[in-house]
C-alpha cells in the first residue's frame, strides 16, 4: 500500500515535471520562434536610451505607405496605400489613397478626420480615446513609445531591425489589441512596420517606404 | 407668437393625422408575377467591399465593410475602421441563422445588434428566400413582401418590372427602413443607401475594388 502511494506520487511527481518543463520549453520555443531572426535585447535601458537619442534627431518624416489587413478567419486580405508626413513635435498626416480615399490630420489638440463623404474636425481633448490615440502616434515615431504607460513591451533584434513588442495595459486598448509590434531600422532608427494583432486573430501589417528623414514640411499639410 | 400659437394649434391635429397615415395604404394586392419575381428578387451580392458612411443621432463615423460569401453558402458582413480594426463581424445562413463571431463591446447591445442585423438581412435578400412572397401594386411600382413577426420586407420595382427600385421594411402601418440601390444594381450594387425612418441613422456604402488579387 505504502509502496503503492511512494509509486504513485513518484509517477505523479514525474508526470507533473515533464508536463512543467514541455511546457517551460514550449513557451521558450513559442518565444523565438514568433520572430524568427531575432534574439532578445536584455538591456533595455541602454536601448531606451539610444533610441530616444537618435529618434530625438528626426525632425519630420515625410514617406508611402502600405497597409494590409488581412481577415483570418474568412482567408481574405485588403491592401491600401497612401502618404505618411510627420513633423515634430506634435503635427501627423495619414492619407489613404487607393483603393478609398480616407485622411487623419493631427495638429496638437485639433483633430481632422475625411472620408468620402463628409469631414469631422475633433478637439482631442474632448475625448480620452482620441488622446490616446493621437498620444500612440505620435510616441511611436518619435521613440517614446517605451516610456508610455499604456503598454509593456519587450525589445528584440536583428543585425539590421530592433523589434518591439508592445502589450496593451488598459482594458480599453487590450480589447482591440492583443500585441501592436514596431520594427525600427538599426540605421536611423526610424519606424519600419507597425503590426497591430487583433484577439480574434485578424492582423493589420503598416509598411513605411521611401522614406524621406528631415525634409521641410509645410504647415499647410497639416493644416485641419 | 399667440398667432403662432393658435395656427400651431390647428395644424397639429392634421400633423398627427397625417403620421397616423399608413406608409403602405395605396398598395393594392396583385397576383404574383413570377417571371418579375426570378428576375428582380435580391437573392445575393457577390463579395465585395464598401466604403461605409454612417450617421447616427448627428454623429458621424466611417470605415469599411466587407460582404464575403463562404464555402458553406453563408455570408459574412464584417465592418473595420479604415486603420483596420475590426468592429464586428456577423454570420448570415439563410434562411434564418445569424451569428454574432465577434464585435467591440461599445457596439454590444442586443438592440444595436438586432437593427443592423435586420438591416443587413435585408440588403442581402435573406427574407426573399423565406416562403409566402405576396404582391402589390401602386401606379408606379411593384411591391413584393414576405411577412414575418408583424413587419413586411419588400423589394420594389418599377411598373414595368425594369428595374429594381429599392428595398424596404415596415409593418402595416409605418414604413422603418428602405434600401436605395445606385448604379449598378444587384448582385453586385455600386451604392447601397439604408435610410431608417423611425429615428436619425443612415448607412451609406459605396464599393470600392480592391486593388490586390488575393481573395
Amino acid at each position: 500500500m505504502l509502496n503503492c502511494f511512494i509509486l504513485k506520487n513518484h509517477f505523479s511527481f514525474s508526470r507533473t515535471f515533464v508536463m512543467t518543463a514541455s511546457f517551460i520549453g514550449f513557451i521558450s520555443f513559442s518565444t523565438y520562434a514568433q520572430y524568427p531572426g531575432y534574439t532578445s535585447v536584455n538591456d533595455i535601458g541602454v536601448f531606451k536610451k539610444q533610441f530616444a537619442a537618435e529618434s530625438g534627431k528626426v525632425m519630420s518624416i515625410t514617406c508611402d505607405f502600405s497597409q494590409e489587413k488581412t481577415l483570418t478567419a474568412l482567408a481574405e486580405k485588403i491592401t491600401s496605400v497612401g502618404k505618411f508626413w510627420f513633423r515634430r513635435s506634435n503635427k501627423l498626416r495619414l492619407e489613404y489613397t487607393k483603393p478609398f480615399i480616407y485622411l487623419i490630420i493631427m495638429n496638437g489638440d485639433k483633430m481632422l478626420v475625411r472620408d468620402n463623404q463628409k469631414e469631422n474636425r475633433i478637439n482631442v481633448k474632448s475625448s480620452k480615446l482620441f488622446q490616446q490615440v493621437n498620444r500612440i502616434m505620435i510616441d511611436c515615431v518619435q521613440g517614446n513609445i517605451l516610456d508610455s504607460k499604456d503598454f509593456t513591451t519587450r525589445v528584440f533584434e536583428s543585425g539590421t531591425t530592433f523589434l518591439l513588442e508592445m502589450t496593451p495595459v488598459s482594458k480599453t486598448l487590450h480589447e482591440f489589441f492583443q500585441t501592436i509590434v514596431l520594427t525600427v531600422d538599426r540605421k536611423d532608427y526610424s519606424a519600419k512596420s507597425i503590426a497591430m494583432n487583433e484577439p480574434m486573430g485578424d492582423i493589420t501589417l503598416i509598411k513605411f517606404e521611401h522614406k524621406k528623414l528631415n525634409e521641410p514640411i509645410p504647415d499647410t499639410v497639416f493644416t485641419p | 407668437m399667440n398667432r403662432f400659437l393658435i395656427r400651431y394649434l390647428l395644424l397639429s391635429p392634421c400633423v398627427l393625422l397625417l403620421s397616423c397615415t399608413s406608409a403602405y395604404r395605396s398598395l393594392r394586392p396583385a397576383s404574383v408575377d413570377t417571371a418579375c419575381v426570378s428576375k428582380m428578387t435580391p437573392r445575393s451580392i457577390t463579395t465585395s467591399w464598401y466604403q461605409a458612411s454612417i450617421d447616427i443621432a448627428n454623429k458621424h463615423l466611417s470605415g469599411l465593410v466587407l460582404i464575403k460569401n463562404m464555402p458553406d453558402s453563408s455570408q459574412r458582413v464584417v465592418f473595420t475602421s479604415e486603420a483596420g480594426v475590426t468592429f464586428f463581424d456577423f454570420g448570415f445562413k439563410r434562411p434564418e441563422k445569424f451569428n454574432v463571431h465577434s464585435i467591440i463591446k461599445k457596439l454590444d447591445r442586443k438592440a444595436v445588434i438586432k437593427t443592423l442585423q435586420k438591416d443587413f438581412e435585408l440588403l442581402l435578400g435573406v427574407p426573399f428566400s423565406r416562403y409566402g412572397l405576396q404582391s402589390w401594386r401602386t401606379q408606379e411600382e411593384n411591391f413584393f413582401g414576405v411577412t414575418q413577426k408583424k413587419e413586411t420586407a419588400y423589394f420594389i420595382t418599377d411598373k414595368d418590372c425594369g428595374s429594381l427600385r429599392r428595398l424596404e421594411r415596415g409593418t402595416k402601418r409605418k414604413r422603418k427602413v428602405s434600401i436605395q440601390i445606385m448604379g449598378r444594381g444587384y448582385p453586385l450594387p455600386d451604392t447601397l443607401n439604408i435610410t431608417h425612418h423611425t429615428f436619425p441613422f443612415q448607412i451609406r456604402l459605396t464599393r470600392f475594388q480592391k486593388n490586390d488579387s488575393s481573395q
